[in-house]
């Protein structure tokens, strides 16, 4: 026979696990830690902070040089050979898929290198050329000031873990900062089609007021 | 009293900074290892309350089931991939982990595990087949790291550990479905 003790300890124990649930997932919503990020991400809109790029070029120049302009940003280093190919590759074809007209002019893309000691401007240079990347429109870089690298990938929460045989693991995503140089969309990297939209759709609504 | 003595002796080496360091650098030994040992000591442990508070746990979980209920919700709250980075990024959600696998789940399965009828153990096997089968499934076919935390090959041993693990109680299951234990005894 069931009890009223075993049908309340039940009810409580239900609800703890409840409650526990909701709030351990964001109210069933997120169950990575990654989806977490990304969440807080798109609420906090955090800036792109100020910091020096070095270019496949060999240019240096401040990341402030393209207020006024949508930037796609993803993080990468050359000697990868597992999500970085895929991740470039994809945002290639994003790159495809924005009208000719707003390239550099409304957008410029740019994949930043988290692997300062060997993507130096000459590796860089050819690495680009796997991809569509011009060095102009779609610039690949790295960031030369370690202090400014760490506080760039904190603001925008990508992890790297090094690991034992010199590459590194990352969470990947394609970070899409507007004119005023705020993060307004984290975009799933497999997703080309969605964040293209995504993109066309943001600079036609801003083609205008520019 | 000297099995709860084992089982917070147990409790307090998991606590000790570098085993926990050491646990939690591999995903399957944190999965697999270090989170079934804290709801093992949990369970020695328990010995403890049952010896102090026998009316307690007969009064609240006479069948058995609500304790078992909060133990499989706690269990599988911890097999959420971002509950196991949380615990890795904030002290306090790992703090939380230790307490709730050894209290709320280690103590509750030791009441509840001998008040449970047969029909019931095997649905809780049952259920962690499943459970485990299907975390093996999700963490082989994810390409996507799911715990910031752990590299990609870490998460596809841990794919392979959850199927095993998953397929030895599958085949428990089937043993004591088609042999009857009492011939032997």
């Amino acid at each position: 026979m069931v009890n009223n003790n075993q049908g309340l300890a039940m009810v409580l124990v239900l609800l703890f696990g409840g409650t526990l649930f909701y709030l351990g997932t964001d109210g069933f919503q997120v169950f990575t830690a990654e989806g977490a990020r990304v969440n807080q991400l798109m609420e906090e809109k955090p800036q792109f902070p100020e910091i020096t790029l070095e270019d496949s070029e060999g240019q240096s120049y401040l990341s402030s040089t393209f207020k006024g302009k949508y930037m796609l940003v993803t993080f990468f280093y050359t000697a990868c050979s597992t999500v970085c190919p895929q991740l470039e590759r994809n945002m290639e074809r994003v790159y495809e898929r924005i009208p000719k007209t707003y390239l550099g002019e409304d957008i410029v893309f740019l994949s930043i290198s988290f692997d300062t000691d060997r993507d130096g401007p000459a590796t860089l240079r050819s690495y680009q050329k796997y991809f569509k990347s011009d060095g102009e429109t779609w610039r690949m870089a790295r960031i030369p000031n370690p202090v400014e690298l760490e506080s760039l990938l904190d603001v925008f929460g990508v992890i790297v873990i090094p690991d034992e045989n010199g590459n590194f693991a990352h969470n990947s995503a394609f970070y899409l900062v507007n004119q005023k140089g705020a993060l307004t969309e984290v975009m799933d990297y497999t997703k080309i089609e969605e964040a293209a939209d995504t993109i066309v759709e943001l600079l036609e609504q801003g083609g205008g007021k520019k | 009293m000297k099995q709860s003595l084992i089982g917070l002796l147990l409790f307090i080496v998991l606590s000790l900074p570098p085993v926990v360091t050491l646990l939690e650098s591999i995903m399957i030994i944190h999965m697999h290892m270090q989170m079934p040992l804290l709801v093992i000591a949990g369970a020695l442990f328990g010995r403890y309350f049952q010896i102090h508070f026998p009316h307690f746990w007969e009064k609240w979980n006479g069948n058995g089931i609500p304790g078992i209920t909060l133990f499989v919700i706690i269990a599988v709250y911890w097999s959420i991939p971002r509950t196991m980075d949380d615990a890795l990024t904030y002290p306090s959600v790992e703090v939380f982990k230790f307490m709730s696998l050894f209290l709320l789940a280690g103590v509750p399965l030791y009441d509840s595990w001998k008040r449970l009828n047969v029909t019931l153990k095997n649905s809780v096997f049952i259920l962690f087949t499943i459970l485990f089968l299907s975390m093996g499934w999700l963490y082989l076919n994810v390409t996507q790291q799911l715990c910031n935390n752990y590299l990609l090959i870490d998460q596809i041993t841990l794919g392979w550990g959850s199927a095993a693990m998953g397929v030895c109680i599958a085949i428990y299951l089937l043993y004591t479905t088609f042999t009857d234990p009492s011939q032997y005894e």
